[in-house]
């Protein structure tokens, strides 16, 4: 991989190749220069470490206690920035800190940030985190690692996994890799990828043994792009301000002659 | 123009909470907004952006409506109105740029908002908006200051420009307080069922217009309380008729709408949602329109004060139901207000009823009031209501 081609990228999680090692958090942490935490373990859900993402941690592990056979089973998830081919974040923010670049990544302006948080709220699987105890805060969130795909390289996660369980290439490549290992598995995985057209589709595609919702993803997202839901206002603003001035400057004429004219006459309102 | 100005024991309450506000201000900006909020990353907005943005920007659509409902409509008995409710929009969107100050995590970049090029963005819209009409606003009330200082040319050259100057006002007002709406529109997966709509650009705007007869009713009564004057109660029946027919239209449009959408279990189903949206609907638009169906409470001061009271704290819970309450992230995520987000809240709209408080001594906002013999110069004098009504009854 040393010429990158400019065809969008994604990834696939497949969860069922992962064994829970978080070597991918590790490498995450270090590339993205994040400090490690003092976390308190048993915290939340089991062996789950931290318990969720935060400032310091941009992807994260998630153990999931499942009873499938005759005994409990972990089934590890996996929770980081979807890259969604027409981000809610992006569209929400009101200075494009945050962009959807053409090779993939939803990348942020710290420059541009003016703390309103507006993508945090916007964002449909709650990703962008905020450090609310820094006197400069940021939005934090996967950064896809821009860096590494503009230079032709993997994201740090997808180069350390052990098992498989994170592959990267053209989105193309990658949505008919992931419907060929189900095809190939039946057995093993669910019929479903989760990002192929969530929220419009995503750049991160997961794979999984159980339905999502068991392993804590956020299910029941519309099939359309979210900012439809605003654009579909937005979009006539100009036109109706245009509108509205001309309506409200004719009243004003309208009345202010009605009433001047019941003036000359001598009348009072 | 009188400067000397008595303080009152109301004005030393306002100032002791505009105090504590002041302190906890310093604490947020010494040790982050982590250090007095519970704001967090589920919860990123909280009672700040519920009420010291999206509501007090509500109730300062009290500015727009009544300068539309004199200038643009023509009711001109309704002119005493016009310069309080002018500064009452002035003072609350000045309020919401103050919370914005403390609330935004980088403040000192919000310029970024007018160098930058986001119109997908609502909250680009309403940032764009809001800040023009906040010129409008001062625009349009500079005018009282400068008639009791005798600066006769820029007053002119505002009299000039006061039509296109106010019909751009009540234009941009009906845009933005829509596009607030618009903003929340985007999360209908955290929103309860009951106030995310399709139509919530449609609800912030009629319930920003409904709010700003009742603030424009309830200030009168206040200011002739405190200020000594005989209220005008004729032309408050009147507005308060108006009011009903607001009340009534957004509570067919409200109830309507969640019926179209399906919400009905949900309002019928025993949660704290569907109780907070019983007492939104009750009584904040329920109770206030049998009130002010009834002639007796139009023509009582009580009356008029408890229905427009009720619908001024209607309007307040709507904002907080659908920007706060309403919000549900994950199960083990919460947010309860800390007390440190509260004191600063109350703090700015404390600042702003102080500030209001004083101006109205010190210069003609209230027409009822004797005016000190400063006989402003009203020479090169077009247009409307505002200087001083030529089609007064």
């Amino acid at each position: 991989m040393t010429t990158p081609s400019a065809k969008p990228k994604a990834m696939i999680q497949d969860n069922t190749r992962c064994i829970g090692c978080r070597a991918c958090m590790i490498a995450c942490k270090s590339w993205n220069n994040r400090p490690a935490d003092h976390t308190e373990f048993f915290a939340g859900a089991g062996y789950q470490n931290p318990i969720d993402l935060d400032a310091n941690n941009y992807t994260l592990i998630t153990f999931n206690e499942i009873v499938t056979g005759a005994q409990p089973d972990w089934v590890f998830g996996r929770q980081l920035c979807m890259h969604c081919e027409h981000p809610a974040c992006a569209s929400a923010c009101p200075t494009t800190a945050l962009t959807k670049t053409a090779l993939g990544p939803v990348v942020f302006n710290e420059s541009r940030c003016i703390g309103c948080r507006a993508c945090m709220q916007a964002c449909p699987f709650l990703i962008p985190k905020y450090d609310y105890e820094n006197l400069n805060p940021k939005i934090h969130k996967c950064t896809f690692c821009a860096d590494r795909i503009e230079a032709g390289l993997k994201p740090a996660c997808a180069t350390v996994c052990p098992t498989g369980a994170i592959s990267f290439g053209d989105r193309d490549d990658m949505v008919a890799e992931a419907k060929r290992r189900i095809a190939t598995a039946p057995g093993t995985y669910i019929p479903e990828i989760y990002g192929l057209d969530e929220v419009g589709g995503t750049s991160v595609l997961h794979l999984s043994s159980v339905p999502f919702e068991q392993i804590g993803y956020i299910t029941g997202l519309p099939k359309t792009p979210m900012p439809d839901l605003t654009h579909r206002w937005l979009r006539v603003t100009p036109h109706f301000f245009a509108l509205l001035y001309a309506v409200f400057g004719a009243l004003t004429w309208i009345m202010h002659r009605r009433s001047s004219r019941s003036e000359s006459k001598g009348d009072t309102m | 123009m009188n400067w000397r100005v008595r303080l009152t024991w109301w004005d030393l309450v306002l100032l002791a909470i505009m105090a504590v506000g002041v302190v906890l201000a310093v604490v947020r900006y010494a040790g982050g907004i982590g250090s007095v909020a519970n704001i967090n990353n589920a919860y990123p907005w909280g009672l700040w952006v519920g009420f010291g943005v999206m509501t007090m920007i509500a109730l300062g659509g009290v500015g727009f409506t009544i300068t539309g409902l004199v200038e643009v409509l023509g009711r001109h008995r309704y002119h005493a109105l016009l310069r309080p409710a002018v500064l009452m929009g002035l003072l609350c969107y000045i309020s919401a740029i103050v919370m914005l100050m403390v609330e935004l995590g980088r403040p000192w970049k919000v310029w970024m908002i007018l160098v930058s090029w986001a119109p997908s963005a609502a909250l680009y819209e309403v940032g764009w908006c809001a800040f023009l009409y906040l010129t409008v606003l001062a625009l349009e009330f500079a005018q009282v200051p400068l008639e009791q200082l005798g600066w006769g040319r820029l007053l002119g050259a505002l009299r000039v420009i006061y039509i296109p100057i106010m019909l751009l006002g009540v234009t941009l007002s009906h845009l933005h307080q829509s596009s607030l709406g618009t903003l929340l529109t985007l999360i209908p997966h955290k929103i309860n069922v009951l106030w995310w709509s399709d139509r919530l650009p449609l609800i912030f705007l009629f319930s920003a217009i409904m709010a700003g007869p009742a603030m424009a009713i309830l200030e009168h009564l206040a200011a002739a309380r405190w200020l000594g004057f005989t209220p005008n109660l004729d032309m408050l029946a009147g507005l308060a008729r108006i009011e009903a027919w607001l009340v009534g239209l957004l509570l067919v449009f409200q109830i309507g709408d969640l019926v179209y959408r399906g919400g009905v279990d949900a309002a019928l189903s025993w949660t704290w949602f569907a109780a907070s949206f019983w007492v939104e609907i009750g009584f904040g638009l329920l109770l206030p329109l049998v009130l002010l169906m009834m002639p007796e409470v139009r023509a009582s001061r009580a009356g008029l004060g408890t229905a427009c009271g009720l619908i001024v704290a209607g309007v307040l819970l709507h904002r907080l139901n659908v920007a706060v309450f309403g919000l549900r992230v994950r199960h083990w995520e919460t947010y309860t207000p800390s007390l440190g987000e509260i004191g600063i809240t109350l703090g700015i709209a404390a600042g702003a009823l102080f500030v209001f408080g004083v101006l109205s001594r010190i210069l003609p906002i209230h027409e009822e009031l004797p005016t000190t013999p400063a006989s402003p110069p009203r020479a090169a004098a077009p247009a409307g209501a505002w200087h001083g009504a030529k089609s007064l009854p």
